[in-house]
């Protein structure tokens, strides 16, 4: 007995060990990021490293609110995430759930297209689709940036393997209780899927705040501007604005922080042992 | 299944319906390709053929000719966006027309100047065009030629010869030229003076070598970056007038002289006098800032970053010519420079109007010299060279007339053939000089390798 | 029957088989409990279907928001691409392509580009091409290590900040997560300023133990470990996340019935955790590789492709024939072999990680 206790403990102590030792490591650049923020450009660039932070973070964010408006860039930034997880969220896990619990035509096929698609890289759909987007009129629009990737394989790989381990017998005894399919979607399959939803609003959001290529060449107007645009800015031909470049990157950290504490109480266990028990 | 074969039946009908309407439109001449208005299918006139007439296009210009565009729009980057932002305003306060300077990231307005050519559309009326790009971008035929409107201004012979090869394809020119880079070496007078390295005794690459030696172990003569060795490359070969390419298109990367260049970065690599930081980075400012490194082999422009990244090294510069190769031999060469260009895409009124702010920027003497106090950028404007300002001694250089030393420069570097190809060029030395630095070849092999990988990639023989 | 000898033997494959039968039995009993109602189901979705044809068109209701989008956005990139391939790219458009004037409507497609047919020419190009050889090589290589390396430690992590006993779960889990975060600009400058021989931070600290400088960013070997290392640190933590939330759909019950027959942590690891997982687990690995084989950023901006070609990614290198050299025809076909080859890759993936 005692036995056991002790290489619980042991065992214990290790995890512990292992995830604070990867909570450093990946601390460490961010840390050092934070730290450039507050230090004006010469002392950043001194060696050895510094490692205390400085009292600059105000001066160097008011340069950059000169250069560029990075408050409306992070507005712009999270609105367009925010309303792009929204529907991208929305539009696969209906398309998930139809391909992991229907049968029907031309299932495998249409899903395996669906995912080569997600080998694509951007760079060449740039041209085609920025040509696209000028014949509609569309350029220069936040729904241009939106709605291309709404239909995002990533979310309808996500949903379909995770709405698999959904009991169909849940779901048949939906349906004999007269349940319509929309019903046991929203009122049965979802709500089993917190965690995974949770998951792919963050992949999601992630996606859309990366985006750099594409909105660079469809946003022309600096007021429209993304934060990755934004930094893209900073990086001068002869001049690299590294402190300018570190407070933007650290205040562009906080939305996803944000996203990520609204998120905590998703991220919940044994959520479908509980609905079976009913 | 009575559904289906009527539905196949009424999928057929409609597809004749459809292609009869179809022929009759057609011999209407409601529909067609090519060009409307055109008879023939073929690919005629320019690709402006938007009908948006939305370009503001009021006022006709001074001389009365066509109409010019009341807004334009202007693309550039950094410090040079922030020169042409004085041009605009002078330009504005003389004229009636809106001149909107926008101020990208440089690779940034690369990426998106390229997808609006490409795509044909949202392309700004003027942008900037580095040389070394330019025939790779008149390549795609986005580029509106220009050579009418310079030869009516008569601005030609106004600019230093040297500029226009790389801006002229198929006997049309392109651009206008705005600043050059002519080469210099930038030295650290405080360490030459405590090493007793005298910089009118350097001539040659092997004069600089010697006088390298006598710094410490811990001090560097010069840096040579592993990362941008075909741009050392292209400016030693440009000041042999070496030409990448021969007139009948064969690659020549592999000539003597190109040898002669490799050579001498290998020698300048095994003399250990070399520090191997990348450019631009901060250990790479550092390394200035503190004078580890005591020359900096680079071109005019350089001297706006020093003045504004090392602003306490003030007065403790001076500049020499570059070595020459060989006793004797050639000291000019050129490293960068840009110029300015109208996307093709963009209407006859927006041309005029750009045409008229770009003569106005680059062709006056007044507006390149505002550039050139401003911001450092060299003009590639050869009449200004004779202003008393370019003679002035200046502080920055412990008393110094540099800018006399570039204006002679600048003058005798020799033009360089730049084509679409070159940046498999600089791709293809970058690579092979690499190796040979790392000791993997020679630079016989180094040179001939580059060589063949261009010729295979391009589709050209070998001279 | 089992002897006495053998209940308390707790190692041995007599004791391994009871065990996973025993998880084979839960699950039996699991589904034998709803098999009445699963009949009775069966029985009523067959007459559903015989009187309401609904069943099989709600499925395509489901996914038609979707594939609208999709085809509209997505397939005109992807055959123009395709088209493309087959072209060597010689300019910009002139001109219309196809135009209608119907007096008050008149609509205009422009042509595009300026192409000339080279039918399978570029194909054979990228064949020979010893660069497009080398990036293959290259990002193979960084895919091999990185991958495998990044999911492991992300499958330890999820399952770490799964256990019962962790405390501060959601602030490690953000903590973990955050890299995912950062710009890309600003941490592949801080990678370039921590890497750099002279003055980066870790060669200082490894100075620091006593071991030499590392040539992270000049050396080809060591620079691709520097991109696998960045590639690493960015994306653990979001593969951790996805793993997590696959953790917590495994129901209890399983791992209550394995521990009543006294299996130890790593048993129901890998007769619980395991199975159940495969299909999140599978996503991971496919999403990763894919990623993987995408990688076009971090080498972009920490290595340029370099030194001397050994960290240049396929993705690079259709960037550079398409951005810089402006052979978009070629760079069309190189793309078109760069989805087929990671498309069948993950096909194989996924058939291979079992479908059930």
């Amino acid at each position: 007995m005692r036995d056991q206790r002790r290489k619980d403990a042991v065992w214990q102590f290790l995890t512990y060990a292992f995830v604070i030792t990867m909570v450093i490591v990946m601390m460490v650049p961010l840390y050092w990021m934070l730290v450039a923020a507050t230090l004006p450009q010469e002392q950043f660039l001194q060696f050895p490293p510094r490692l205390i932070p400085g009292t600059a973070f105000m001066d160097n964010f008011a340069a950059l609110q000169e250069r560029l408006d990075f408050v409306r860039t992070i507005r712009n930034s999270v609105l367009i995430a925010v309303i792009y997880t929204l529907l991208s969220l929305v539009l696969c896990s209906m398309a998930g759930f139809a391909f992991a619990k229907y049968e029907f035509k031309y299932k495998e096929p249409i899903f395996y297209t669906i995912l080569a698609t997600l080998v694509l890289p951007i760079q060449l759909l740039v041209i085609p689709l920025f040509l696209l987007m000028a014949q509609l009129d569309w350029t220069n629009t936040f729904r241009a940036i939106i709605l291309p990737w709404a239909a995002n394989p990533i979310g309808i790989f996500l949903m379909r393997q995770n709405m698999k381990s959904i009991p169909d017998a849940l779901l048949e005894s939906a349906r004999m209780d007269g349940a319509t399919e929309f019903q046991i979607f929203y009122r049965i399959a979802l709500p089993t899927m917190r965690s995974s939803l949770a998951a792919l609003a963050i992949i999601l959001f992630l996606f859309q705040w990366d985006l750099f290529l594409y909105p660079l060449v469809i946003l022309e107007s600096s007021d429209m501007y993304t934060i990755p645009i934004g930094l893209a800015q900073l990086t001068g031909f002869q001049r690299i604005y590294y402190d300018q470049i570190m407070v933007a990157a650290t205040l562009a950290i906080v939305p996803m922080v944000v996203l990520f504490l609204v998120l905590q109480k998703q991220f919940v266990s044994g959520i479908l042992a509980g609905s079976l028990k009913e | 299944m009575t559904d289906k074969l009527n539905y196949a039946q009424v999928g057929r009908r409609r597809l004749m319906k459809g292609a009869g309407l179809a022929g009759i439109a057609g011999l209407a001449g409601c529909v067609g390709t090519g060009d409307p208005g055109s008879g023939d299918g073929s690919d005629g006139g320019d690709g402006s053929d938007g009908s948006d007439g939305s370009d503001g296009s009021g006022g006709s210009d001074d001389s009365g000719n066509a109409a010019m565009a009341s807004e334009i729009d202007v693309w550039g980057w950094d410090v040079a966006a922030r020169a042409l932002q004085i041009t605009a305003e002078e330009y504005e306060a003389e004229n009636d027309a809106t001149v909107a300077v926008e101020e990208f990231g440089r690779s940034a307005m690369k990426d998106r100047l390229q997808t609006n050519l490409l795509s044909g559309s949202g392309a700004p009326a003027v942008s900037m065009l580095e040389s070394v790009d330019g025939p790779s971008f008149i390549a795609t035929d986005s580029v509106a030629p220009l050579t009418d409107e310079i030869e009516e201004a008569g601005v030609q012979e106004d600019f230093i010869s040297g500029k226009w090869e790389a801006l002229t394809v198929g006997g049309d020119i392109y651009a206008l030229p705005w600043d050059t880079g002519p080469t210099a070496v930038y030295y650290r007078r405080s360490v030459y003076d405590e090493h007793d390295i005298d910089p009118s005794s350097i001539e040659t690459w092997a004069d600089l070598i010697e006088e390298g030696q006598k710094l410490p172990d811990d001090q560097y003569m010069l840096n040579l970056p592993e990362g941008d060795l075909s741009g050392v490359w292209r400016y030693q070969f440009r000041q042999l007038s070496g030409e990448p390419f021969l007139d009948s298109g064969e690659v020549n990367i592999h000539n003597e002289k190109s040898l002669k260049v490799a050579q001498n970065i290998k020698e300048i690599y095994d003399a250990d006098i070399a520090a191997n930081i990348e450019g631009w980075t901060s250990a790479w400012f550092s390394a200035y800032g503190d004078a580890t490194i005591a020359s900096l082999p680079s071109a005019a422009w350089m001297e706006g970053t020093l003045r504004a990244e090392l602003p306490d090294t003030a007065g403790d510069w001076g500049v020499y010519k570059i070595p020459a190769l060989e006793s004797g031999g050639p000291r000019a060469s050129n490293w960068g420079g840009s110029n300015l260009m109208i996307a093709n895409q963009v209407s006859e009124e927006k041309k005029q109007r750009g045409w008229d702010y770009m003569e106005w920027s680059l062709a006056t003497e007044e507006m390149q010299l505002a550039m050139y106090d401003e911001y450092g950028l060299f003009p590639a404007l050869e009449t200004v060279y004779d202003e008393p300002v370019f003679d002035e001694e200046l502080d920055f250089y412990d008393g110094q007339a540099a800018r006399a030393l570039f204006a002679e420069v600048a003058q005798n570097a020799p033009g360089y053939r730049f084509t679409a190809d070159t940046p498999e060029v600089s791709q293809a030395m970058e690579t092979e000089l690499q190796r040979m630095i790392n000791g993997e070849q020679s630079p016989e092999e180094a040179v001939q390798a580059a060589a063949e990988t261009v010729a295979e990639n391009t589709d050209r023989d070998l001279a | 029957m089992a002897t006495s000898d053998e209940t308390t033997d707790r190692t041995g494959q007599a004791y391994r088989r009871r065990v996973s039968e025993k998880v084979r039995e839960a699950t039996r009993k699991f589904r034998r409990a709803f098999r009445p109602a699963w009949d009775r189901f069966r029985f009523a979705r067959q007459d559903l279907t015989a009187a309401t044809p609904t069943l099989p068109r709600v499925a395509y209701l489901f996914i038609s928001p979707f594939f609208l989008l999709f085809s509209v956005f997505l397939a005109f990139p992807v055959f123009y691409t395709l088209y493309l391939s087959f072209f060597e790219y010689q300019g910009v458009g002139q001109g219309s392509l196809f135009w209608i004037d119907l007096g008050p409507l008149y609509i205009e497609i422009p042509r595009i580009a300026q192409l000339d047919f080279v039918a399978l020419g570029n194909y054979a190009r990228l064949l020979g091409n010893d660069l497009f050889w080398q990036s293959m090589f290259n990002t193979s290589y960084i895919l091999v290590i990185q991958v495998p390396l990044m999911i492991g430690l992300a499958l330890a992590l999820a399952l770490a900040l799964n256990a019962s006993f962790m405390r501060l779960k959601g602030v490690f889990r953000t903590a973990i997560a955050l890299p995912v975060s950062a710009n890309l600009v600003a941490y592949s400058t801080v990678f370039l300023l921590l890497f750099n021989e002279q003055l980066g931070f870790l060669n200082y600290m490894l100075a620091g133990v006593g071991l030499g400088p590392v040539p992270w960013l000049t050396d080809g070997f060591w620079a691709r470990n520097t991109i696998i290392a960045a590639v690493t640190w960015r994306w653990t933590g979001y593969n951790m996340i996805i793993l997590l939330a696959g953790l917590q759909t495994i129901p209890q019950q399983l791992y209550e019935a394995a521990e009543i027959d006294g299996a130890n942590r790593w048993e129901k690891f890998r007769y619980v955790t395991l199975p159940q997982l495969k299909p999140v687990l599978l996503f991971v690995v496919v999403l990763s590789t894919i990623g993987t084989f995408k990688l076009f950023a971090e080498p972009y901006v920490i290595t340029g492709g370099g030194p001397t070609n050994s960290t240049i990614t396929i993705v690079q290198y259709i960037y550079r024939q398409a951005f810089i050299n402006f052979n978009l025809g070629y760079a069309s076909a190189l793309t078109v072999v760069f989805v087929a080859i990671v498309s069948v890759f993950s096909v194989v993936q996924i058939k291979i990680g079992g479908e059930d």
